[in-house]
């Protein structure tokens, strides 16, 4: 007999973002990490990509707010892990999601407008 | 290319400065003032560390092949905005399989005492 789980639950917090070039070069200056894979097009196809992508830490970083939100803060969050399973480029909109799974754990998504899973195997602890 | 689990690299100081705090935070889209956000880490912990392990000609690692693949950060206490957290790296392991390399790349991140703060695991992928 499966447990009840109710339909629209509150243990639940959700973001969407469309990324955009300003961002990604934002995360960039302020992460530090400027290679030309996150900043150039013509530089990114030569290394056989479609262009700019976004940084998978920029991802995570985005993941991580949602999972301090759903744990109540940020200082409540005590490991987070995540896997870069896909890229982003500009324009992608990805839904960030952390919802509450047994214990002090957060289960993380993050799927975008294709339904394709960006970061996968990610979860959370809480205080 | 040489086998380098077990390497350890030499520690980093640095000052978490507010400034940066904030141009971080605006990045990601957090309120400045909310204190430090914990993937900070990728820059007290992982990212003043890691450029030892792309820098070590020894480990050969070509960032032009590399895939961040997979990241995890710990934290027994997270930083406070002014502190400066010292950051320590190491290759956890170093394995190749069926023309690709796998270097698990562990930072442990104190303050200022020695007391532990976060602990980083990045997972970089090398395709030969």
């Amino acid at each position: 007999m499966p447990v009840a789980r109710p339909i629209c639950d509150s243990f639940m917090t959700e973001r969407r973002v469309t990324f955009t070039r300003e961002q990604i070069a934002a995360y960039a200056e302020a992460s530090g990490d400027q290679n030309p894979i996150h900043l150039d097009d013509d530089f990114a196809k030569t290394v056989g990509l479609p262009g700019v992508i976004a940084h998978g830490m920029l991802q995570m970083g985005i993941l991580a707010t949602v999972a301090a939100e759903e744990a109540g803060g940020p200082s409540r969050l005590r490991r987070i892990s995540v896997r870069f399973a896909a890229m982003v480029v500009p324009g992608d909109t990805v839904t960030f999601i952390a919802s509450r799974g047994a214990g002090e754990r957060l289960e993380l998504t993050a799927v975008n407008q294709k339904g394709e899973a960006v970061l996968t195997k990610s979860s959370a602890d809480i205080a | 290319m040489t086998v380098v689990a077990g390497r350890t690299y030499p520690a980093v100081k640095f000052e978490i400065e507010p400034e940066r705090v904030a141009v971080f935070a605006r990045a990601i889209g957090v309120d400045p003032d909310d204190g430090v956000p914990p993937t900070f880490a990728a820059v007290y912990s992982l990212g003043v560390t890691v450029p030892h392990l792309f820098g070590d000609e020894e480990a050969a690692v070509d960032f032009s092949r590399l895939l961040h693949a997979e990241q995890e950060f710990e934290w027994t206490r997270h930083p406070r905005v002014g502190e400066t957290v010292v950051s320590r790296g190491r290759v956890a392991s170093d394995i190749s399989r069926r023309g690709m390399r796998f270097v698990s790349f562990e930072t442990d991140t104190t303050d200022a005492e020695g007391g532990p703060l976060c602990r980083s695991r990045a997972l970089f992928v090398i395709r030969s």
